[in-house]
């Protein structure tokens, strides 16, 4: 990765990798539900439980744009970053925007219900079930299921939200927010030599955060029976 | 600056529009015209005896009680160490609790009654058919409930496979999405 003065790194790669395995994981659950395809709902389920415990290490341990004490912004900060926006006026933020911020934190915690609540799910013919429901009641099992169903809609909401709001700054501010989440930068001038922190990710740190990404499936798995 | 605060605008309403037309669960699209005409019908007294209401409620609560025997299967056949005696008294259960399933479903008891089920109107114009799913329902479960009696786990896996797909191929068909 050649370093080029022009263009500084917003979003470092192991954000960029999950960001974009989040993606591609959250189609495959919806199509394995819609198809019933249980046992491979199950399996990327499982995949899911790896990936969101790697983010949220790497939200406590990763570059400054990945983390969560940084990206907290106060509700006069998101008033303002509002009103900024109504006016016309548009900054560019090296990592989340206020709003943004809000975005990632409602996402992530529907993704982290979705998968819980899956994990102890339990189909209204007792035939299928998350790995983890041999150890609450049917009724219970039943009920994960119906916070299920209804924490998918609200995913369903911020995804179309989340998509709305990135082509909206495409559209309004002529501002291409898809292209440094896959290369990760973004011209040094959009930020008016203001300084950007370091994102760049620690390879010892992402080696962290993925065992212990393991060590949650394995958890979840060996719990599960195997 | 004008247009663009209205363009912003727009987007707003746009991105809220969607939010809004995703968010609104299915389930909310129900008529409520049956629901007016709900009480007498859910209290006309079937040839069994009892209300319509109570019928179905009857249904829900044996069709419930073989959910949690299939779960219990399914968990045990899940885990590490199967309880073969759990796995045998559950998969014993399931054909005496729906001895009688063909009954629980007489004429009167459908959706039309302002009852909450997902019985589907076409149970009683096809009930030959709907008769028929019963009859292999009852036969795998009988032969899960022999499996489970011999012990051998795979075979049980297996036969309760078998069973699932007739509790499936039944429900497709007469049964409401839930």
């Amino acid at each position: 990765m050649s370093a080029d003065s022009s263009r500084v790194l917003v979003w470092d790669w192991a954000v960029r990798l999950f960001h974009w395995l989040a993606v591609l994981l959250f189609v495959l659950m919806w199509w394995t539900a819609e198809n019933w395809i249980m046992d491979w709902h199950r399996r990327i389920g499982m995949m899911l439980v790896g990936l969101l415990t790697f983010r949220i290490v790497w939200g406590l341990i990763g570059p400054p744009s990945a983390r969560f004490a940084a990206m907290f912004a106060g509700p006069g900060a998101i008033l303002a970053h509002i009103r900024t926006l109504l006016s016309g006026g548009h900054k560019a933020s090296a990592g989340h925007n206020p709003l943004g911020t809000l975005s990632v934190f409602a996402i992530l915690a529907a993704l982290c219900t979705q998968v819980g609540t899956g994990l102890f799910a339990v189909d209204v013919d007792g035939l299928e079930s998350g790995p983890l429901a041999r150890f609450v009641s049917f009724e219970a099992g039943r009920q994960a299921a119906e916070i299920h169903e209804i924490s998918f809609n609200i995913l369903l909401a911020l995804v179309a939200l989340h998509v709305v709001a990135i082509v909206s700054y495409l559209v309004f501010f002529k501002d291409n927010l898809v292209r440094p989440m896959v290369t990760g930068r973004r011209a040094r001038a959009d930020f008016d030599g203001a300084p950007v922190a370091d994102n760049k990710a620690s390879p010892l740190r992402v080696i962290v955060a993925l065992v212990l990404a393991f060590a949650a499936m394995s958890a979840v798995w060996f719990a599960g029976g195997g | 600056m004008m247009n663009r605060r209205i363009m912003v605008a727009i987007a707003a309403i746009a991105g809220l529009s969607v939010l809004v037309a995703c968010s609104k669960p299915a389930s909310t699209e129900a008529p409520s015209a049956p629901e007016a005409a709900a009480p007498a019908a859910e209290e006309a007294i079937l040839p069994t005896g009892l209300t319509a209401k109570e019928q179905i409620e009857l249904r829900q609560a044996q069709l419930k009680k073989l959910g949690k025997a299939f779960k219990t299967i399914s968990d045990q056949l899940k885990s590490g160490s199967p309880d073969v005696a759990a796995i045998q008294e559950a998969a014993a259960s399931v054909p005496v609790e729906s001895a009688d399933m063909a009954d629980w479903f007489p004429e009167g008891t459908g959706p039309d009654t302002g009852v909450k089920t997902d019985a589907l109107p076409i149970i009683w114009e096809d009930r030959v058919d709907f008769e028929q799913k019963i009859a292999d329902f009852r036969a795998a479960s009988d032969t899960l409930a022999a499996t489970a009696a011999g012990g051998d786990l795979a075979a049980i896996g297996a036969a309760f496979g078998d069973t699932g797909g007739t509790c499936k191929s039944c429900h497709q068909k007469f049964r409401a999405d839930d």
